[in-house]
């Protein structure tokens, strides 16, 4: 019998209703009242002067209203690390140079969007071609072109991890292995995509339409960039067709319709095609990876050293957060004696890179992860047991980064190892292969600079006992309105259907950082409880001082019902105690406040969710093709708090897991991405599907609202790894480059063949 | 380019437009008679989310010239529900939490339904095959798949007067 | 982007005809438009003109008799041909072609003729068609003619038609006695194009030895390749797995793949070599059981 009424049942999502009968709006649907459409003109270029841009002939094709460059533009340069202005490198609209394929460099507002189309083969740009360079490696020779004044060898930034004494780590090691990786790029690929709103009115204020994740951030940065109070903007964004780490900087989209709306006092609409989406939004960061591990003949781990270089692409995006934890990762979920980690994010002229759903996590468990199963097989050691006894464990100290509280690991290797044995011998042509992994429930370092807290919540109690929840968290499908309704409900006392959420609004919601390193169900989901929990106290007050109970008796509120806890049978309807409540205080609604800001959490993050998967996949030897046939995911969140919500983010993670593992290829030639479209970009669908069934492992994060943790990210990390793992074991080929496509395979076996006859 | 009378029914409702001949379906659908919940998301007839029904059949609006739609049946996803009440595979979805962005959804829902008038005794396989044009990139498709099997299942049945 | 165009529909093919020959070099057909809506949209094809022949019942239809074959008129969409319980019975490799051509919203809407006009040398329809022998029955105001399907494709998207000219039907002879027709294509996902393709049909002696052999390549060069010299390696031979290779790699020599994103020319090669044996062997197996 669970202690929980609303705490993980199935609960409908409470944008259900507007969701499946199509009267949800998203920006992409959003219409104004004398409304603009705008086009954005490229750059053909990877790098290039901007030497002059003429725009006079698209001024006189009737039905165009207006053109700016980034001559109309404060010159700003921008970054969501906001807090380092070296960091701060994008104008989104160059003023000088463009420095890859795609960058805007003017945007046309016309009455409708095939005018503004026309409009943009009218601009007459004159470029200075620079010499390019498109691989990080290539980029970091002294005589490559520098793409940023003062960053030398086009060098963005670097990231240094250690603990222990890693030479006599090392030393103690009686066997050593070392690997290079290459890991791929990745793209969002949201359903909706890019769009914004603007409308600029003559009292100087601003109101934005934006997909986003973050529209405090969204609202912050504009600001800046601008010239205008952030008190002024006010950013909507009630539906979002998807983020997943893509959406929470300011993009071509919001910046260009709010750089037009000012200049026209229109309304302008900007929505990015397809293509556009593919071209010129950032993109999960490629990495290239050398790892070098030594461990004693027992399997115990003694030391690590890991040196990566990741494109960068021409601006930092969140680039310096993806080469943090990617190192970070990099020695999850395993205790290192010693362990030294150095990366290197290097700009090219290519697509900017930055966080995508895992955030620099996958890429380094495709890597960490085999070369551990390499190794056990190496040794002739058991792959669940080398892992079991190097993992963390409840109170654990990454020396210097973090502290581990909850930790169900260990639970995590039983589930795999029983899945595994119950199947048996396996057909040919079919293996399991699993990895694991764990993850951030959000991050500690304020690099936005916000002087507000994390999350902030509010709560106002109507009349008839419905409750107003305000939030800044931003729900993009996650189900985080949902999930912080939950947690209110159960707090209060009271069922989800008596919850409306307000979010995704900067004029009537608190700040809130947004939707990113799974940070929602911790920190909002904080703040929600301590606003129920708050608002909570208030009507009790009024419970205690009607009750005439004596002292040592506690009332509560469950299901709606006031009573005493020792006596459940008696008691009276919540909404009664509402009533009063509000006569009490004067005719006011009960409002309840809360908050969340981590402090002394260590270095990354206030809890960690642990996790096993195992994949079982089959392989057509002669062909190469890869087929999903089964998994597993143990899994440890923590409480979970929303059911169907938690089962539908680790279904949507490794279908998107799997695409980085094995499917999602994006090739670049000269600075040019070679499949912008979903024909030749390969994301999974429907058909290609295994069952996804998660096995929840019970722990408690003390940190975390009713002990959760994250689920979400954290599922996108272990599956290529897993996928790598069942080739290794099908096959006995070693993939050290993702996405594993079936030429890949085929080319290792035929090595293969060709190494044996020798 | 000159534009000329078209007249359609859509959910059940008909309309008499014009529009020039290079206007698509989905066009007319969303700017010209103002449903919105049905979507665009690619140039290639690859996502999906356009999905609506033709005379019963699930096809993608952004591929079709509004014209050909002349004197046909149009259902999109405000066309589920009747009178307020929602039909069986919307219901299911709730169940099922098979959304979550919810973009996807409208295209998803039209796919699923045409497909479960023509194959009402439906297998997984046969599910899955039926919703292969439509991307979802954040359900992993299974809640949809749960959701289809529910109702093929019957579970909606004493609903369906 | 669609650029403007004066729309035409015609109630007849009649009708059509006679506005092709008025305008010729200026004019397209437009059916399903699933192929064609998408180029058009990107600007890569301009039309003055755009005949609009999907709404021709005169053409919707699906015959067959003992002599002639199958009869499919222009306007016949894919998913008619696959739930057609004709086509099912007697000519199961264009049901199994036809449901992983596409999803079901493009086969809904899309014809197999406008298919096969577009000439995507990486369709599935066509290189089976032409290991089924089929034929091509073209119209202008003019007159009439068959080109046999093998002859149709002329370069990368271009036929043997004139520009006055209009697929009317697609003809599938009926199988000769002792035939099996297989095609399998390679890609990642499902109802993905091909990476390459192949179809084989076998016609099989009474002693079991392979009288006749029809391999067709899909994306492997630039229109679908017949692959003559897999097809010389089969003929009067009984099945072995080393025939099957040797067949395979004579598929691979015809070839003439190329390189891109998705595969290399030597992997197209190898996959040619791979579906090749697998499609023989299939054919073989069911021609065996008939």
């Amino acid at each position: 019998m669970s202690q929980y009424s609303v705490i993980n049942t199935r609960v409908h999502n409470v944008d259900g209703i507007a969701k499946v009968t199509g009267r949800a709006t998203y920006t992409f649907d959003v219409k104004l009242p004398g409304m603009l459409f705008g086009k954005i003109l490229r750059s053909p270029h990877p790098h290039a002067k901007i030497l002059n841009i003429d725009y006079s002939k698209a001024l006189e094709l009737p039905g165009v209203i207006g053109v700016v460059t980034g001559k109309d533009t404060l010159g700003v340069k921008q970054g969501i690390w906001r807090r380092y202005q070296d960091l701060c490198d994008e104008q989104i609209l160059p003023v000088d140079k463009v420095r890859y394929i795609g960058e805007p460099v003017a945007a046309v507002a016309a009455l409708t969007e095939e005018i503004a189309e026309q409009a943009l083969d009218l601009i007459d740009v004159q470029y200075g071609l620079l010499p390019a360079v498109y691989d990080p490696m290539d980029a970091i020779k002294k005589e490559a072109p520098e793409i940023h004044q003062g960053f030398e060898r086009n060098i963005n930034v670097t990231r240094h991890i250690e603990w222990g004494d890693v030479e006599e780590a090392f030393g103690e090691a009686e066997y050593i292995r070392e690997d290079w990786f290459k890991c791929g790029g990745q793209a969002h690929m949201c359903m909706e995509t890019r769009a914004a709103v603007s409308s600029y009115t003559p009292d100087g204020k601003l109101t934005v339409y934006h997909s986003t994740q973050a529209p405090y951030y969204m609202q912050g940065l504009l600001a800046g960039v601008l010239g205008l109070k952030e008190g002024n903007i006010r950013v909507i964004s009630h539906y979002v067709g998807g983020g997943f780490g893509g959406k929470f900087e300011l993009d071509g989209a919001i910046f260009c319709s709010a750089v037009l709306s000012m200049k026209l006092f229109r309304p302008v609409k900007i929505v990015f095609t397809r293509e556009e989406d593919f071209i010129a939004t950032k993109r999960r960061t490629p990495m290239f990876y050398y790892v070098r591990t030594g461990v004693k003949k027992d399997g115990t781990f003694c030391a690590r050293e890991a040196k990566v270089f990741t494109n960068g692409g021409a601006y930092t995006g969140m680039g310096a957060t993806a080469l943090y934890l990617t190192g970070f990762f990099h020695s999850f979920p395993y205790r290192w004696k010693g362990y030294r980690y150095d990366g290197y994010r290097v700009y090219t002229n290519t697509l900017p890179s930055t966080s995508m759903r895992g955030f620099g996590a996958p890429q380094a468990m495709f890597c960490s992860e085999q070369q551990i199963e390499w190794i056990a097989a190496d040794l002739g050691l058991d792959s669940i047991e080398i892992r079991r006894k190097n993992a963390h464990y409840p109170g654990y100290e990454v020396p210097g980064q973090a502290t581990i509280a909850s930790c169900g690991i260990n639970q995590c290797f039983d589930t795999i190892k029983d899945w595994t044995k119950k199947k048996g011998k396996l057909p040919e042509n079919r293996a399991i292969g699993f990895s694991a992994a764990g993850f951030m429930s959000g991050g500690i370092f304020n690099w936005f600079d916000t002087p507000y807290s994390f999350s902030s919540a509010v709560i106002t109690i109507n009349y008839d006992g419905t409750v107003e929840l305000y939030v800044g968290a931003q729900d993009i499908g996650q189900g985080s309105n949902t999930t912080l309704a939950i947690i209110c409900a159960e707090t209060l006392g009271v069922k989800v259907e008596d919850i409306k959420v307000h979010s995704g609004d900067t004029e009537h919601c608190p700040a809130d950082l947004g939707a990113w390193g799974s940070r929602q169900t911790l920190m909002a989901g904080n703040a929600v409880k301590m606003a129920a929990e708050d608002a909570k106290k208030q009507l009790l007050e009024v419970a205690y001082a009607q009750s005439g109970f004596n002292i040592v008796y506690d009332l509560d509120i469950k299901n709606r019902w006031v009573h005493a806890i020792a006596r459940p049978e008696r008691g009276y309807d919540y909404a009664e105690l509402v009533k009063k409540a509000i006569r009490g205080k004067d005719g006011q609604r009960i409002v309840g406040r809360g908050y969340y800001t981590p402090h002394r959490k260590g270095m990354i993050s206030p809890a960690y969710s642990y996790m096993v998967q195992a994949v079982e996949v089959d392989i057509d030897k002669e062909t190469g093709k890869i087929k999903l046939v089964d998994s597993l995911t143990a899994h440890d969140c923590g409480q979970p708090i929303n059911r169907l919500g938690l089962i539908g983010q680790l279904e949507g993670a490794f279908s998107m897991a799997a695409g980085y593992g094995y499917l999602e290829y994006m090739p670049y030639e000269d600075g040019k991405l070679m499949n912008p479209n979903l024909v030749d970009y390969k994301v999974i669908r429907a058909t290609e599907m295994p069952d996804v069934p998660v096995a929840e492992i019970d722990t408690y994060e003390p940190e975390g609202p009713y002990g959760a943790k994250e689920a979400g990210e954290g599922l996108t990390n272990p599956t290529a790894a897993a996928i790598g793992n069942a080739i290794f074991h099908a096959l006995c080929v070693q993939m050290k480059e993702c996405p594993i496509r079936p030429e890949m395979i085929v080319n290792a076996l035929k090595e293969k063949e060709e190494k044996e006859r020798k | 380019m000159e534009k000329q009378l078209l007249k359609l029914t859509v959910n059940g409702q008909e309309y008499e437009l014009y529009v020039t001949p290079k206007t698509l379906l989905v066009e007319v659908i969303r700017d010209h008679i103002g449903l919105t919940g049905t979507k665009r998301g690619c140039e290639t007839v690859s996502c999906g989310v356009c999905t609506v029904m033709i005379d019963g059949m699930a096809v993608k609006s952004c591929s079709i010239l509004a014209v050909q739609a002349e004197g046909r049946h149009v259902t999109t996803v405000e066309g589920l529900e009747k009178n307020g009440k929602l039909a069986p595979i919307q219901k299911a979805f709730l169940d099922h939490g098979s959304y979550q962005c919810g973009f996807c959804t409208a295209g998803m829902l039209m796919s699923c339904e045409a497909f479960l008038d023509e194959n009402p005794t439906a297998t997984e396989e046969e599910i899955r095959e039926g919703i292969e044009g439509n991307i979802c990139r954040c359900t992993g498709y299974n809640s949809i798949v749960r959701a289809v099997e529910a109702v093929v299942k019957g579970d909606y049945r004493e609903e369906e007067i | 982007m669609i650029h403007d165009f004066t729309y035409l529909r015609p109630g007849s093919l009649r009708e059509v005809l006679s506005m092709l020959a008025d305008h010729k070099d200026e004019c397209k057909i437009i059916c399903g438009g699933q192929s064609l809506l998408i180029v058009m949209r990107q600007g890569l094809l301009v039309t003055d003109y755009l005949i609009d022949i999907k709404g021709l019942k005169e053409l919707s239809y699906i015959t067959f008799d003992e002599k002639e074959g199958f009869k499919i008129g222009a306007t016949t969409t894919h998913r008619m041909v696959e739930t057609s319980e004709l086509i099912k019975q007697r000519c199961p490799v264009l049901v199994a072609v036809e449901k992983k051509l596409a999803s079901i919203q493009v086969r809904n809407w899309g014809t197999i003729a406008g298919n096969l006009a577009h000439g995507d040398s990486s369709g599935d329809l066509a290189p089976t068609l032409i290991a089924l022998d089929a034929k091509m029955k073209v119209a202008s105001s003019m007159g009439s003619r068959t080109v046999p399907l093998e002859k149709f494709y002329t370069g990368l998207f271009e036929t043997a038609m004139e520009k006055d000219e209009l697929v009317v039907e697609v003809q599938i002879p009926p199988a000769r006695p002792g035939t099996a027709t297989a095609y399998e294509k390679f890609n990642l996902i499902r109802n993905d194009q091909a990476i390459v393709g192949v179809a084989a049909a076998v016609t099989l002696e009474k002693g079991g030895a392979c009288k006749e052999a029809r391999v067709v390549l899909s994306n492997a060069g630039i229109t679908p390749i017949r692959a003559k010299s897999a097809e010389v390696v089969l003929i009067g031979e009984k099945l072995t797995d080393a025939l099957l290779v040797k067949a395979g790699e004579a598929a691979a020599s015809d070839a003439d793949p190329v390189s891109d994103i998705h595969a290399s020319e030597e992997y197209r090669r190898h996959l040619v070599k791979v579906l090749t044996k697998r499609m023989v062997r299939q054919a073989w197996d069911q021609a065996a059981h008939l």
